[in-house]
């Protein structure tokens, strides 16, 4: 009796020091030929768990799709930490270079590398298929602006800050006191808006390289210069300029959608946003006025939100990631989920399908002629957070634009641009 | 068999004590040697391999500026939190144990926002904040009223406020308890002697429940300086990073900038300053307890 009882007991701990040290393959459920998919896009989440049940019905491959809403970067930290990788994972550029050596299966050999020019290779070898084309601009409201001038408004006449600064005199004479939406996240005003400063330099990397070594003043830089002028524009209109860092992005979006505003600094992405509400006809995006001839015709962006493959699940699995990937660019169904379903501007020639949304549609017709600046991808992992709190402390009126030039130059003293 | 014997203790034990004890080594004790190796490494999080970097991390976390900000915050808003709480979880507790008709609804009403998770608790608190007050100012003040969670003194009031919300019920539990505790027979005796109400309280049943203080204080203590959630879903260590707890920052050092072992490595001071303030507290405390 008692000896069966100090057996059991044993069995007990081994099996529990066993589960402990143990590693497992896939996610907890899942079985080794399971597609797992990382979605990092929220707003096509319950598209794309609607596609997964599709797909797997059609192809017979289970398909599991997740969705976390922390930063890219830190979930996958948090699931390499515990072993535990997706099959297939969206994460946004920067992570290709920075997990795609270590982690990522060389497509070099798939078919639609020839069909896009958004795919991103490490070292020679292509890692990162492109799931969308985003692009950074200015959103408007062409209702709202005839409403108020009574003119149909043409983007295109619009160049120079200058140019901006009349519309606006005239929208404002036109009854619309405040027609600006700004947002106070950091990641607009520090990944987006202050990230085309170093995006509309002809090289990036130089400008960077010359901060850091003192050749270049950041508060003397045309580029610098020419964009904050414009942000000034932006911000003396903003809305909620008595309290820009209380505004919500939401309010913002809707209100731009609903002709309560002309003008927000945003993407395409906003548009997520905006579907539910009951938005006006005419929107659209259009490039952030400068003085920056050249640069001043192109919204800035690309390929945006990379998918991966990684090298250490089953070859099953990277065949049925693959064969996924294929299907999506190639097959009448997973082009009708990108464009039509999810909509999304996709990064591949082939497609044809049209974009459904407004500002899709002016991401598309930017891009179909050229006219995008390509992503700097390189910032490291604290910029957008370190360098977005300064520019928050600008748009609430706590530094002034010399004070903001000085905290750009001392991050860059001490940071390191990312390789590539 | 002998009961006294090594063999049989230890047999006693595992019967006992080991599941838990095998658990614990397990979740705790294992990730935290582990946890400990880490801050030797530069690791970044994702890579498989680990380079050994010595003491070099320990160096950087002392250097590490931004941490240091957000040490002394998270100091700050623990003081005035856990006094906040312990004054309020105790009056409260007074007032349900002082025989107010329904006394049994209020102490679960005040301990409903314990239930309550953090991450929803800051999301409800941030809509009170952004919309509710926001619009009462507006229609008071007229213009826009800017929301209490864009200014960094703002923010950090309205974290020491939904801390104080959610913990006070639950450290009101503990003092009621407390309350219960005291004896009818010491109190009765002491207003034989010529007590007043408050005489009694302070010089009586305070110093009886001095063990609940104790435990208030510690467990106050220790979970406002490792506070997270609130502080992700209520400010998120917005406006301008400035209310960024130490917690905060150790998670985006290691996730989200990609440092882990630096990050680590300032997980461990925290726990080290936390533990040396807790002890502290719990020391002094139990040094003049008195036995009833």
């Amino acid at each position: 009796m008692k000896k069966t009882l100090a057996l059991m007991l044993a069995l007990v701990m081994v099996l529990a020091l066993a589960a402990c040290g143990g590693k497992s393959g896939g996610s907890g459920s899942s079985s080794s030929a399971t597609l797992t998919i990382f979605n990092s896009k929220m707003e096509i989440q319950s598209q794309m768990e609607e596609m997964a049940k599709k797909y797997s019905q059609e192809k017979g491959v289970a398909v599991e799709v997740y969705y976390s809403s922390d930063t890219v970067a830190a979930h996958m930290a948090t699931r390499y930490a515990s072993n535990d990788p997706y099959v297939l994972a969206m994460v946004d550029a920067k992570d290709i270079y920075s997990l795609g050596a270590e982690h990522a299966v060389d497509l070099s050999g798939e078919k639609w590398v020839g069909d896009t020019t958004q795919a991103i290779s490490v070292g020679g070898k292509v890692l990162g298929f492109p799931v969308c084309v985003e692009a950074r601009g200015i959103l408007y409201n062409g209702d709202a602006i005839k409403a108020a001038t009574g003119k149909d408004f043409d983007p295109s006449t619009i160049k120079t800050t200058a140019d901006f600064q009349k519309l606006i005199d005239e929208i404002v004479a036109g009854g619309m006191t405040l027609p600006v939406g700004l947002q106070k996240e950091d990641w607009s005003l520090g990944a987006h808006f202050l990230q085309e400063v170093y995006e509309l330099h002809d090289d990036p990397d130089a400008f960077i390289a010359g901060i850091k070594d003192g050749s270049i003043k950041v508060a003397d830089d045309k580029v610098f210069n020419s964009l904050m002028d414009t942000f000034d524009v932006l911000k003396a209109y903003n809305y909620a300029k008595d309290a820009p860092i209380s505004a919500e992005r939401e309010v913002t979006e809707m209100m731009l959608a609903e002709a309560n505003l002309c003008f927000k600094f945003g993407g395409n992405w906003d548009w997520s946003n905006m579907v539910g509400t009951n938005y006006t006809e005419h929107l659209g995006m259009m490039p952030v006025p400068s003085d920056l001839d050249g640069y001043n015709t192109k919204l800035v962006g690309g390929g945006s939100k990379y998918f991966f493959i990684d090298n250490t699940v089953s070859a099953e699995q990277q065949q049925a990631a693959k064969d996924f990937l294929n299907w999506l660019v190639y097959e009448a169904d997973g082009q009708d989920f990108l464009v039509n379903q999810c909509a999304l501007v996709p990064a591949f020639s082939n497609i044809t399908l049209s974009v459904s949304d407004p500002l899709g549609a002016s991401v598309k017709s930017y891009a179909d002629k050229g006219a995008l600046v390509g992503n700097y991808n390189y910032a490291p992992d604290d910029h957008y957070a370190k360098l977005g709190a300064s520019f928050q402390k600008y748009l609430a009126g706590e530094i002034d634009r010399a004070g903001f030039a000085d905290e750009i130059t001392a991050y860059w003293a001490t940071a390191e641009v990312g390789a590539h | 068999m002998k009961q006294n014997t090594l063999s049989y203790k230890i047999k006693q034990y595992f019967m006992f004590a080991g599941p838990g004890t095998i658990l614990f080594f397990c979740v705790v004790i294992v990730p935290f040697i582990y946890g400990l190796y880490l801050t030797f490494t530069s690791w970044d999080g994702v890579s498989s391999t680990k380079p050994w970097v010595g003491l070099s991390n320990y160096a950087a976390a002392f250097a590490d500026k931004d941490y240091w900000a957000a040490l002394g915050r998270t100091a700050i808003y623990s003081v005035f939190a856990v006094v906040l709480i312990n004054i309020l979880a105790f009056f409260l507790a007074y007032l349900v144990t002082s025989g107010v008709k329904g006394q049994n609804f209020f102490r679960s009403g005040f301990f409903v926002p314990n239930l309550i998770g953090g991450i929803v608790l800051g999301y409800v608190w941030k809509f009170v904040f952004n919309r509710a007050f926001v619009a009462l100012g507006s229609a008071i003040a007229g213009g826009t009223a800017p929301s209490l969670l864009s200014t960094p003194n703002g923010a950090m009031f309205c974290l020491i406020v939904v801390s104080v919300w959610q913990y006070a019920g639950y450290m009101m539990l503990i003092y009621v308890a407390g309350f219960m505790s005291v004896s009818e027979d010491v109190k009765e005796a002491s207003s034989i002697d010529g007590c007043t109400a408050s005489q009694t309280m302070w010089n009586v049943t305070v110093p009886l429940m001095r063990a609940s203080f104790v435990q208030c204080l510690f467990l106050s203590i220790t979970r406002c300086f490792v506070v997270y959630d609130v502080n992700l879903s209520l400010t998120k260590g917005e406006p301008f990073g400035s209310s960024v707890m130490a917690a905060m920052h150790v998670y985006n050092q290691a996730f989200t900038y990609k440092n882990y072992g630096l990050g680590q490595a300032e997980a461990l001071i925290l726990f080290v300053v936390c533990a040396i303030v807790g002890v502290t507290q719990v020391m002094i405390g139990k040094k003049g307890e008195v036995e009833a």
